[in-house]
């Protein structure tokens, strides 16, 4: 579904992605664990098409399609869908007309009906009564006010609402409790399907225990410098993450 | 005698042979008012930015010619939406239009004539005669040709919104008109006007509509204007209240059009327990420049204002907001709050924001904020994120933007009106 190769990019003038290769099957779930600085926002924001990373070589295939011509909607109403490290706050915009608004982009991309007002909320509530959310913060602008762990699960609720065919996950765990944790790993094991793959980005392993990955890759100073199973990670968690990528 | 600016030396020429064809003309004191008004006129000349409240707004292009550029219109006219009432008075550039108007169903005690009808039967107490010391009102004393005069007895509630329409047809031989309102609402009177300035297509004129308002105790009038001149038009407007004991005046004023408006509200806070609330949003593109200019005068004690101005401004328009709250020294327990923000869509679009507290009581509360910015462009990439492409992220970051000022507007009518003819100019964005 997603094939990586090659792929340089610059934040600011300065290169962070230096050579990343990396290959993502339906019904996949890849996790890439790091030190900090190591590129893995910016790997994230790279495939959601975010302004200001530039990629200066190497080539990103999403579904048989150059996806770095693509823009930000283009790219998420093909199904891809990252779920923010920091949920931008929305003030003065609903969250029900925010999500309905995607939905229906979604819909009518795929040349489907969109739904009325009435359609949506019923759907919406199947979902927010899985994931704990309560009714009430549909009326709320999007994110403002929102704890850590709420914007959290606001994440997952779109994700499960838009169900897109590649899950960007970028650290999803951070900021959040064990109970948010399982919760939010209960979404997405949710979602989990021949075909669908995934992209977990994570700091430390906790996460993998919930949602169990199928590749485990390191990424370092902007490379990928040793892949591996589900292993892999509870290796780092032991050794760290200094002595893999010495090795 | 010092030299006149091309326009106003215009008028001082006209003026004579005009006198004698303006409406009461065959009155004296009407006519007295009028050649005292061209008096003060011809001594003031038009507002240069030499004086401090017209520091950011110049009338160059004015009053340099009568004849403007032929109007560089991007063909996109607004079209409005429909908004339905029973009772509606019309004029047509200017000049009462009896055939389109529908005045026949208002109700005892409202008491709805045009100016020049009164002018002409006599009336001419209606307006005030101390002299002007603003130069634009003494102009309208002087060429005041017609204007709506609404008088509301005690008590009476009109329970629909009063709509009165100034409509600017296609090219005419006048390029002027000079307007004069009176509103009277007498104690516990409640009245909801809905003022449009709208053109039909892009000619060039002037429009200088001047209103006095004045409300007794208890009266509420809630004053909802709508400027959509053509964007080769200027549009300068005073509107003055009083406002007694327990009396309310809510204005919200929305603007879209002309290519130079200025909006100047002046409530003046006579009262205990009254209330001055001003609010607005103004919409702007291409090269349009919208000034408007507030000033709340409390005078005595225990009362409050508010003022709460969005704007949006794209391509190279300009913005100005200058509010003024003036607190006397014996006007204790007063509040008085002002906000304004604006939203600039392009690089070259600018805002200047002039908030002024002149406060002389001490047991006051008084706030005020001013901020522009441009769209959030992480929460545009969040959205784009989601599937919603960039045209639309913007719209509803705008829409947002200016949703809780609509939200303000307390007649439900009006605001979907209101907020309809946003969405229309968002639609161009």
């Amino acid at each position: 579904m997603l094939e990586i190769k090659d792929l340089h990019a610059t934040v600011g003038g300065k290169e962070i992605l230096k050579g990343i290769s990396l290959t993502i099957n339906a019904g996949e779930i890849h996790a890439v664990m790091g030190p900090n600085g190591a590129g893995k926002s910016t790997l994230s924001y790279v495939l959601a098409g975010r302004e200001g990373y530039e990629v200066t070589s190497g080539t990103v295939t999403y579904k048989g399609e150059d996806l770095l011509a693509l823009s930000p909607d283009e790219r998420a109403t093909r199904g891809i869908f990252l779920a923010f490290q920091y949920p931008v706050e929305i003030p003065g915009v609903a969250s029900a007309t925010f999500l309905k608004t995607a939905y229906n982009a979604q819909r009518k991309a795929r040349g489907e009906q969109e739904v009325d007002a009435m359609e949506f909320l019923k759907l919406v509530r199947i979902k927010t009564k899985e994931l704990g959310i309560k009714d009430d913060m549909l009326k709320r602008a999007v994110n403002v006010g929102f704890s850590g762990g709420e914007k959290k699960r606001n994440e997952v609720l779109q994700m499960s609402l838009l169900e897109p065919d590649l899950m960007l996950l970028d650290e999803t765990d951070s900021g959040l409790d064990i109970d948010a944790l399982k919760i939010a790993a209960d979404g997405v094991n949710r979602l989990r399907s021949p075909e669908r793959a995934g992209l977990i980005i994570t700091h430390y392993q906790r996460l993998l225990d919930y949602i169990v990955p199928d590749f485990v890759h390191v990424l370092a100073d902007g490379r990928i410098v040793k892949s591996g199973d589900k292993s892999l990670a509870l290796e780092l968690e032991e050794k760290g993450y200094a002595e893999m990528s010495a090795a | 005698m010092k030299k006149l600016t091309p326009l106003a030396q215009d008028y001082v020429d006209r003026f004579p042979a005009e006198l004698s064809q303006l409406p009461g003309h065959q009155n004296p004191a009407t006519a007295q008012l009028r050649t005292d008004g061209l008096t003060a006129f011809a001594d003031l000349d038009f507002p240069n930015h030499r004086i401090e409240e017209w520091r950011f707004t110049s009338l160059n292009a004015l009053t340099k010619g009568v004849a403007n550029d032929a109007a560089e219109t991007d063909g996109l006219a607004l079209v409005n939406p429909e908004f339905d009432t029973p009772y509606s008075m019309v004029f047509l550039d200017g000049r009462f239009d009896a055939a389109s108007s529908k005045l026949d169903t208002l109700p005892d005690g409202v008491h709805l004539t045009s100016l020049a009808a009164e002018l002409d039967a006599g009336n001419s107490d209606l307006v005030s005669t101390a002299t002007p010391k603003q130069s634009l009102v003494a102009l309208n004393t002087a060429f005041m040709e017609d204007g709506f005069v609404l008088k509301v007895a005690a008590g009476v509630t009109l329970d629909q919104p009063l709509r009165i329409r100034f409509l600017s047809t296609t090219a005419t031989d006048r390029p002027a008109w000079h307007m004069r309102n009176i509103i009277e609402i007498a104690d516990g009177a409640k009245v909801t006007l809905l003022e449009e300035h709208v053109c039909e297509a892009a000619s060039a004129y002037f429009a200088n509509p001047q209103t006095s308002i004045s409300l007794q105790a208890g009266a509420v009038l809630s004053h909802f204007k709508y400027q959509n001149e053509s964007i080769a038009a200027f549009h300068l407007a005073l509107t003055e209240c009083d406002i007694a004991d327990d009396a309310t005046y809510e204005n919200f004023s929305l603007s879209t059009g002309a290519k130079l408006s200025r909006n100047e509200l002046t409530t003046k806070i006579i009262g205990s327990g009254a209330k001055s609330i001003l609010n607005g949003a103004y919409l702007m593109r291409g090269k349009q420049h919208c000034d408007t200019t507030t000033l709340t005068l409390h005078t005595v004690p225990q009362n409050e204002s508010a003022q709460v101005y969005k704007g949006v401004l794209d391509g190279e328009a300009r913005g100005i907001f200058q509010g003024k709250i003036h607190i006397a020294k014996d006007a204790q327990q007063v509040a008085g709050d002002q906000l304004s923000k604006a939203l600039l869509l392009s690089d070259r679009a600018t805002v200047a924001c002039k908030p002024e507290l002149e406060i002389y009581a001490d047991d006051v509360k008084c706030s005020h904020g001013a901020t522009s910015g441009e769209l959030d462009e992480d929460a545009l990439f969040y959205m784009q994120s989601r599937g919603i492409d960039e045209k639309s992220a913007r719209k509803m970051l705008i829409d947002a933007f200016l949703a809780d000022v609509i939200g303000e507007i307390s007649d439900d009518a009006v605001k979907t009106y209101f907020s309809d003819i946003a969405t229309e100019w968002l639609d161009r964005v």
